[in-house]
């Protein structure tokens, strides 16, 4: 089972028939940064552009003013950060349980998450407000309403994140490797589990984040008032600001994202380090004391 | 498969530094234990004791139910039933996390997010032992696998051969009162493995740790194990010494499983005899019960048959392979029986395919069976 599936990631490098030549390369990669960057790049100058093609901050100011734009911004963090803690509670211990107790079972959890994509918008706000009316208010009309609802919204992509990541452990060996070492399984979970799947928990959060950064239709629906929804309403109030908008709200989801990744990623390196640092200390003891089996620190007689 | 090494009778004498730290050998019993998947039965009732600090090399065909009793013995597979001791202890409900039994995969294991050293300590750190001892501890235990200067290397930046030491050492590392090693060598070269396989003898006498190591290379069986046990279909075939189970084997299927025989067609004479390739031989004591006169299928080691060049002979050379000091002779005889013999290769280099040689059982068959129908192997 489990050299199956490590022949199988062996073998995932790509043929050396199939490789394509450099400058082929450079044209795909040169296309799509002409495709999305142009535009942007031409939003970006419109934003800073004054009345008659002049040099002017004028839209942004106004932007930078506008306290219902602020309070949205803020709702909208919240329930991005609300939205992505819950999909990874729920979702890590889903993708952890189907690929180790059912992993036939995986392709219907599969199914389901694409539901979102396949139901239209306005019958799952309709659902929704059937479903959830006669919660009491703390649920109801409160934002923690809708950051489950992007929780369900973004499960197409979040779920797919941390689904390949599990897949991509050789779960079932490290499991029982840990467990018959003593661990429980929430030491197990801390310990190996998490720490091994931090990129698609990252991954995951990601698409979450972006997703209720974004998302527009359901909140409008709901009558919420998110970064999009003001957004929106600035853009239909002050037409020639609404490009400075877009430009600053694809800055600002940018930002967000970016910083996710650092923060993530410092925090990958500092384990590793830790765990280096932990074993040259214990070469540098082990050099200054006794050696208790008698065995010389020799290199193995084997190349590594 | 290869011919098995020559087996030596094993000093019994352990290391004399071993007794001081042996400590941790306890016995293992295992009693009727059964495991089903659906209708495919990967344990049919396993009885099993392990004396305390011995070694048993479990042996068998894919599929025939190793790795599933491993498991059971870890905790890891629950059974549906049977029961399970450790040191007189029934631990059959135990969870695998409180059985204090080190295992090592098959498959690459090491947790990848950790060093060596932080690996080995795992267990360790999970049992609260402060980290400076642990840290020792595991130092110690990397040079006890050769592997003293390894330990902030990570699992990638790791030979196969020696992430297995690694997961020796982490298996250790929690003294375990049992070693599991399910085929701890099986992805590594032919050379490695040897040498990692003797290492793991010498590790484990040393530590005089109870051990079942499964294997399907019976080389590796034959010459590391106090005793090998035989697995078939989710049963142990048999149970004895490795040169028992060579020379005496229980049934037709041990005989055919370790070390390579030949299949030849074979009548039962008077007095306890059968005549084979025209030689008339002692029965062999183990057979099933035949009259005279039944025709029957005699189980011949290729080191037992003699094979000379013979024009006017039956047999016909069809495949030769040279194996060092002796070479394998693969002999077509009439009726699609194949005979396999060893001779030495000097002989060999007169011995072609397309030679015509006439062949002869020099000792007493292993076994005797029922004929097969399907000659042609
Ligand atoms: N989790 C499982 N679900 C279903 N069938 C299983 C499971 N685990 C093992 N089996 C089946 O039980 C039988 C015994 O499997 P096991 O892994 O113990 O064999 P093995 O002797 O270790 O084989 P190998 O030498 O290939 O490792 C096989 O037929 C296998 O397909
Ligand atoms: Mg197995």
């Amino acid at each position: 089972m489990t050299g199956q599936r490590a022949g199988r990631r062996r073998r995932r490098r790509a043929p050396a028939g199939f490789r394509v030549g450099a400058p082929f390369r450079w044209a795909v990669l040169l296309a799509t940064a002409v495709y999305f960057l142009v535009p942007l790049a031409a939003s970006a100058r419109y934003a800073v552009q004054g009345n008659g093609g002049t040099f002017s901050l004028g839209a942004l100011t106004l932007m930078a003013h506008d306290g219902a734009l602020w309070s949205g911004l803020l709702v909208s963090l919240a329930i991005a950060a609300g939205a992505s803690a819950i999909s990874l509670a729920l979702l890590i211990p889903t993708a952890i349980w189907v690929n180790l107790r059912m992993p036939s079972f995986g392709r219907v959890i599969e199914g389901l998450t694409l539901m979102p994509l396949v139901v239209p918008t306005v019958v799952l706000v309709l659902g929704i407000i059937n479903a959830f009316k006669d919660l009491p208010g703390f649920f109801f009309g409160t934002p923690l309403l809708l950051a489950v609802e992007y929780v369900v919204l973004a499960l197409p992509y979040s779920y797919r994140a941390v689904d390949s990541g599990v897949r991509a452990l050789d779960l079932r060996t490290l499991v029982d490797a840990g467990r018959s070492l003593g661990a429980t399984w929430p030491q197990l979970l801390r310990l190996v589990l998490l720490p091994n799947l931090r990129e698609a928990i990252l991954a995951a959060s990601f698409l979450t984040v972006a997703y209720s950064l974004g998302e527009f239709v359901v909140a409008n629906l709901l009558t919420f008032n998110t970064f999009p929804t003001r957004l929106y309403e600035v853009g239909t109030e002050y037409a020639d600001e609404a490009v400075a908008v877009s430009v600053l709200a694809l800055t600002l989801t940018w930002a967000v994202l970016l910083s996710v990744s650092v923060l993530g990623g410092r925090g990958a390196s500092r384990e590793a380090r830790r765990s280096q640092r932990a074993a040259m200390t214990a070469r540098e003891a082990r050099r200054l004391g006794s050696e208790p089996f008698g065995r010389p620190a020799a290199e193995p007689g084997e190349p590594a | 498969m290869t011919e098995p090494a020559v087996v030596l009778a094993r000093d019994p004498v352990r290391p004399a530094a071993a007794d001081a730290v042996a400590r941790r050998g306890v016995r293992v019993e295992v009693a009727g234990c059964e495991r089903r998947f659906g209708r495919i039965v990967a344990l049919g009732g396993v009885d099993l004791t392990i004396e305390p600090g011995e070694l048993i090399a479990l042996l068998g065909p894919s599929g025939c139910g190793k790795t599933t009793l491993l498991r059971a013995l870890a905790g890891l597979e629950e059974l549906d039933a049977g029961t399970i001791r450790l040191g007189g202890i029934d631990v059959t409900a135990l969870a695998p996390n409180r059985r204090q039994v080190g295992m090592v995969f098959q498959a690459y294991s090491l947790f990848p997010n950790l060093t060596a050293l932080a690996n080995v300590s795992f267990g360790l750190r999970l049992r609260g032992v402060a980290s400076a001892a642990r840290r020792r501890r595991a130092g110690e235990l990397l040079e006890l696998v050769g592997l003293g200067a390894h330990g902030d290397r990570f699992p990638h930046q790791l030979s196969g051969g020696q992430q297995q030491r690694v997961a020796l050492a982490r298996a250790i590392a929690v003294e375990p009162r049992v070693l599991l090693l399910d085929e701890p060598l099986s992805a590594l070269d032919a050379k490695v493995r040897t040498q990692l396989r003797d290492e793991i003898r010498r590790i484990q006498l040393t530590l005089g740790i109870t051990t079942l190591y499964v294997t399907h290379d019976q080389d590796e069986a034959l010459s590391v194990a106090d005793r090998v046990g035989v697995m078939d279909q989710g049963r142990l075939q048999q149970l004895a010494s490795p040169h028992i189970v060579y020379e005496r084997p229980a049934n037709a299927f041990v005989a055919e499983f370790v070390g390579s025989v030949s299949r030849l067609p074979a009548t039962v004479g008077p007095n306890g005899t059968v005549e084979v390739l025209g030689r008339r031989l002692p029965l062999p004591p183990s057979a099933a019960p035949a009259a005279p006169g039944d025709r029957v299928d005699a189980l011949v080691r290729p080191e037992t048959v003699a094979v000379r060049r013979d024009a006017n002979g039956l047999g016909l050379v069809v495949g030769r392979a040279f194996l060092g000091a002796v070479s394998r002779l693969d002999v077509a005889l009439p009726g699609e029986v194949r005979l396999i013999a060893t001779v030495t290769s000097i002989e060999a280099t007169t011995l072609g395919p397309g030679v015509a040689v006439s062949a002869e059982v020099t000792a007493p068959p292993l076994f005797v069976t029922a004929p097969s129908s399907a000659r042609s192997r």
